[in-house]
């Protein structure tokens, strides 16, 4: 399956009811509405969506094998912006971000149900193509991972991967500066990328899940194994990258969540998300009390 | 339960800004008992004392400042923390107001107006801030309401005491000898008194307000 097929799959729905190609959030809102991804909107009132839905979690339950990892998880994720999943160890958030992109599939005795939906399309339905998936919803791990390559062709890799070879010295370019890193390795493109500090291979992986021109970026704990400087330069490149792309980010560190998210998902223990909510009323005013308990540190 | 260095830090900001308060009501209570009994050494005491008051203040400052940069408090916690940070500057202020009273015991030579019962309208001012501060130790949301709705009498009661000196001083033909000056001294004092009393109560709504919010992350009674 091509990227081009997996673009059809994933935008009848929206694109025939919804504008789904409008970069203009005023009008957005307005048609958000009609959509039938956002139909579950009026479940939850309490809940202010103010970009289009782009990832919707339905009744989604996770198991490795006799164990259930994820309960009944429903919520509904907009477009460009920074949604952070937070929560105790064991709670389900890797194991919930990992549903999007379908990485459980690596894991031999994973079973989902329920459905997570990407621009309206199932993406656990049968003639979905986890590799045409992962092409627009890329992901950066905790540790960086860099190829052992040159760091202009790490940042090539996908596209070259794609047969997106035209202005490909551009597209690496443009990259590494959404990336926040040109300026730092302009003059040494062809020196290996493990020849970078923690943080620049770290910016260099997100430069290199950001050629590929996704829809979605997942990071699974991105600053978790760097110092504050590196860890406030990945802070700053999500909220920037999040004017372009749909950022999703697991992160153990509730401060960080709370400064650079714009919704917070809080997943307890026993995989169930208990609150789902704008950043601030999540910190300053949480719906429920065990979420209070734990980000006041009163358990976990 | 995690986090118990924390934990009594949040329970030590609590008692002191409670201690605080007892500090500062009895210092507002001396005041006027100093005006009434025009005891000077009271007036003095309250005076005195002041620094001590902002000395506390500025502790408590601190306590809060440390708490917010270093253990990144969230929720409740927060909301707690920046309604202390509020109120123990109106504690501050009123306790200003306190010394006010001092300076108008040793200023004043005779009593004008003695059918103006400041004494009445300072109790109605202690018993606002007692409420509030309760409010604050219970977390109460509806004894701060109360607190609030108790302003509009006490701003009653302040109005009808300035009218009163102010209508009477329109009516009243001097005698010859009168010392004009003295007496407008001795006027201007007891208006400067109602207004302050006026601003204690204010101080205690705002207490409330705080305190409301902090119970309730409600935004109802501020301003």
């Amino acid at each position: 399956m091509t990227q081009s097929d997996m673009t059809d799959d994933g935008r009848i729905e929206t694109t025939t009811e919804g504008d789904s190609g409008s970069a203009d959030p005023e009008h957005g809102d307005e048609e958000l509405i009609e959509t039938g991804v956002t139909a579950g909107l009026e479940e939850n009132e309490s809940q202010t969506f103010d970009g289009r839905t782009i990832i919707e979690s339905r009744g989604l339950d996770v198991y490795y094998g006799d164990e259930q990892a994820l309960q009944d998880v429903s919520f509904e994720i907009p477009e460009k912006s920074v949604t952070a999943i937070i929560g105790p160890s064991g709670c389900g958030k890797s194991t919930f971000l990992r549903c999007i992109n379908r990485m459980n599939d690596l894991i031999q005795n994973a079973r989902v149900e329920g459905e997570l939906r990407f621009e309206g399309k199932n993406v656990y339905d049968d003639d979905v193509d986890p590799v045409a998936l992962r092409r627009r919803i890329g992901m950066v791990f905790q540790e960086p991972n860099p190829f052992p390559k040159s760091i202009y062709d790490n940042v090539a890799y996908g596209l070259r991967l794609q047969d997106r070879t035209d202005d490909l010295d551009e597209k690496v370019e443009q990259a590494l500066k959404n990336a926040a890193l040109w300026d730092e390795v302009k003059d040494r493109l062809d020196e290996s990328g493990l020849e970078l500090s923690g943080g620049q291979q770290q910016r260099l992986c997100i430069a290199r899940a950001i050629a590929v021109d996704p829809d979605v970026i997942l990071m699974d704990e991105p600053a978790s194994a760097l110092d504050p400087v590196a860890t406030s330069q990945i802070e700053d490149l999500i909220q920037d990258i999040a004017e372009e792309y749909t950022v999703v980010i697991v992160t153990h560190n509730m401060q960080q969540a709370a400064r650079i998210s714009d919704r917070t998902a809080v997943f307890l223990t026993g995989g169930e998300l208990v609150e789902y909510d704008d950043t601030d009323k999540v910190f300053q005013n949480p719906e429920s009390q065990r979420v209070e308990d734990y980000i006041t540190g009163k358990f976990g | 339960m995690a986090r118990e260095s924390y934990q009594e830090k949040l329970d030590q900001l609590r008692s002191d800004v409670l201690y605080m308060s007892e500090v500062v009501l009895d210092r507002l209570r001396k005041g006027l008992e100093a005006l009434d009994s025009k005891d000077e050494d009271l007036a003095w005491a309250v005076i005195d004392g002041d620094d001590e008051v902002n000395q506390m203040y500025l502790d408590l400052e601190q306590q809060c400042i440390d708490l917010l940069a270093l253990q990144q408090p969230v929720a409740s916690d927060l909301r707690f923390i920046a309604a202390s940070f509020k109120i123990i500057t109106d504690l501050e202020r009123i306790a200003d107001l306190a010394t006010n009273l001092g300076d108008y015991t040793l200023q004043a030579e005779r009593d004008v107006f003695p059918e103006v019962d400041v004494q009445s309208i300072g109790r109605f001012t202690v018993e606002m801030v007692e409420e509030a501060m309760e409010a604050y130790a219970n977390e109460d949301p509806e004894a701060c309401r109360y607190v609030a709705n108790r302003d509009d009498e006490l701003d009653g009661k302040c109005e009808r005491a300035s009218q009163l000196v102010v209508r009477d001083l329109i009516e009243t033909e001097l005698d010859d000898g009168a010392d004009v000056e003295v007496l407008l001294t001795d006027v201007s004092r007891l208006l400067l008194t109602i207004r302050d009393l006026e601003r204690v109560g204010d101080h205690a709504v705002n207490i409330a307000a705080r305190t409301l919010y902090m119970v309730e992350n409600s935004d109802e009674l501020i301003y």
